[in-house]
């Protein structure tokens, strides 16, 4: 087996190096590598239900919508300084996650997903109709944040604050995921049954899984507002909820790692075909599909056949297959 | 204004009925719920228009071939999305089918996207509305209301009296029992898969007509079939119907009484509260649990 190093030197690796780009970077590398960074916070948080806990769950891209929102609402309606309204915009998109848990735990298998499609274009109503809060379909502007004590311009700054709240992000997950409740998500998703024979309360696991995905996602809208300093409905769509998916499942579903070169890999993908937007549709469809039919377990199964040191454990093929 | 409401609200309730049927009949036999059949509705919408507005195929032919192309599609769904991952968890199936139906609203932007995106389609018979008393009626509707009558009867026709009929209904009751009964079980699949995507496809050039087609209608018209699907009982046909019909009348009350916007949430309302309140619906059977 040839070996590139165990994965926390190539990781380490890959951190410095992503920590040193902007000494390099021109802006639009930077804006790129940053989106990103964000991306990969998305793609692991929904990894985290609908890999490992096995929730299909479309409410995560209206999550997203709804953080990238509470977070620029509040500073350009209520003029509060950008990192108050990241700390609330996150607890309120981790609200808004709990509250969608609560039905989300009577459902299962179909009637989640459907209920939970039903939740996303019920997000998309709000954004575009209540004007007299959310500006609608036009969307707003936001003032850059400006990191004022520290020699940053505002993207550098951005840029940093994603990268740091990245690396412990994925970090966590990855404890997480080897964890008490890491195992007994992947119970459930194997077979509800059996968890419940095995005195897992489903409700609770359950529950943290969706609590868990919605303030990944909601971190991850504080940090894109920022970032694009603008925000739209049409940016939350079920398009952007299908990039997600692509991300997760081209990565390896049940994989941090793989969500992480996922969302690296595709972000790459929607950049080079953004002169060709009415590619992206059928571009991101047909991986989707392709990938869940001809490759289950995603990109990363390559790498944990072939490279020493990057298993990850109880991500087993799903004996159903 | 009630009598009105009630009128529109029956007609584009036949339409949920039938697209929800569709989705019923497949879930049925297969028990997945088809996410790319709302496209299979917005493609067979594109067929009819190609025919009828650019090529002058008179209406009914073109309206007969652009339902046979939707059967031929919805078995090419079939084929691409569920017949490789029959086996698979409900995940992988799900999301195949959301990849699909990118593919398929990405292409039709594509091909029929540059005409403004809105298509007219001119109605079957003449424009001019029909007046009884208070109620004014627009001729589509009509048609429509009658044309779903009859593609009812010919699905309960071809249900009860037809050898594939009842081979569909013997392969959603126990598959491994027909299987062992000499019925190609993957055949049938095929058909139904077929059979849901004509449904819709009527539904289709039905609606043209009344409103316009678009790319992205797709979505909104399948969280609407599922919302009829789940009000009348999760994988009963009779219910799908009633369910159809009471989310178009809801639907019209609500934007007629209430706000015009509230029309678009009203699917997303009903499906929540069916959900926790009565999840076997109006016809469900109850206690069903698949392990």
């Amino acid at each position: 087996m040839p070996s590139i190093g165990t994965r926390a030197q190539v990781m380490g690796v890959a951190l410095m190096a992503l920590a040193l780009f902007p000494l390099v970077a021109n802006p639009y590398l930077l804006y790129v590598v940053n989106l990103g960074v964000i991306y990969a916070v998305l793609a692991v948080g929904l990894n985290l239900l609908l890999g490992f806990g096995g929730q299909f769950a479309f409410a995560n891209a209206a999550l997203f919508g709804i953080g990238a929102y509470a977070t620029g609402l509040l500073q350009v309606r209520l003029q509060w300084p950008y990192l108050l309204a990241v700390g609330a915009g996150v607890v309120f998109t981790t609200g808004v996650g709990l509250l969608v848990a609560l039905p989300a735990l009577r459902l299962s298998g179909l009637y989640l997903a459907m209920a939970t499609l039903a939740f996303a274009q019920f997000t998309q109503w709000v954004l575009l109709n209540w004007e007299k809060v959310t500006f609608g379909a036009g969307g707003f502007k936001i003032p850059p944040p400006r990191f004022d004590p520290l020699p940053l311009t505002s993207a550098q700054g951005i840029y940093f604050l994603s990268l740091f709240v990245a690396a412990v992000l994925v970090i966590l997950a990855w404890n997480i995921v080897r964890s008490r409740v890491g195992r007994a998500l992947v119970a459930i998703r194997d077979s509800e049954l059996a968890a419940e024979a095995l005195a897992i309360d489903l409700a609770r696991y359950k529950t943290i899984a969706f609590v868990l995905s919605a303030f990944y996602a909601g971190m991850a809208g504080a940090l894109y507002s920022a970032t694009l300093n603008f925000v739209a409905p049409e940016g939350f769509d079920l398009f952007q909820m299908v990039v997600q998916f692509s991300m997760v499942v081209v990565g390896g579903l049940g994989s941090i790692w793989g969500s992480v070169l996922g969302a690296g890999l595709l972000l790459a993908m929607q950049e080079g075909l953004r002169a060709f937007k009415g590619a992206q549709e059928i571009a991101f469809g047909l991986l989707l599909m392709l990938c869940i039919i001809f490759l289950p377990e995603g990109l990363i199964s390559f790498l944990k056949r072939h490279l020493r040191g990057w298993s990850e454990p109880l991500r087993r093929p799903d004996p159903r297959r | 204004m009630l009598a009105y409401l009630l009128v529109s609200g029956l007609a584009s309730g036949c339409l949920y009925a039938l697209v929800a049927m569709g989705l019923v009949v497949v879930y049925k036999s297969t028990t997945v719920v088809n996410f790319a059949h709302g496209e299979l509705f917005m493609v067979a919408g594109f067929f009819a228009y190609t025919l009828h507005v650019l090529l002058r195929v008179p209406y009914l032919p073109a309206l007969l071939l652009a339902v046979l192309a939707s059967f031929a599609l919805g078995m090419l769904t079939e084929r691409l999305a569920y017949r490789p991952l029959m086996h698979a968890p409900t995940i992988s199936l799900v999301l195949a089918a959301v990849g699909f139906s990118f593919v398929l609203k990405g292409l039709a932007r594509q091909i029929w996207g540059g005409r403004g995106d809105y298509i007219p389609f001119p109605p079957l018979l003449g424009t001019d509305p029909i007046i009884f008393g208070e109620i004014v009626l627009v001729p589509q509707q009509l048609v429509v209301v009658a044309a779903t009558i009859i593609c009812m009867l010919l699905f309960a026709a071809f249900f009860r009296w037809t050898r594939t009929g009842k081979t569909m209904q013997a392969t959603a009751e126990n598959a491994k029992a027909a299987r062992l009964v000499g019925i190609r079980v993957d055949r049938v699949y095929a058909l139904t898969w077929g059979l849901g995507a004509a449904a819709a496809g009527v539904a289709a050039v039905l609606m043209a007509p009344l409103t316009f087609v678009y790319p992205d209608i797709g979505m909104s018209l399948l969280v609407k079939a599922f919302a009829a699907a789940v009000l009348g009982g999760f994988g009963s046909l009779p219910g799908a119907i009633l369910g159809g019909l009471s989310v178009g009348i809801i639907e019209q009350l609500a934007g007629g009484y209430l706000h015009t916007s509230l029309m678009e949430i009203s699917a997303f309302v009903i499906i929540m509260a069916v959900l926790i309140v009565r999840p076997t619906g109006f016809l469900g059977a109850r206690g069903l649990r698949r392990v």
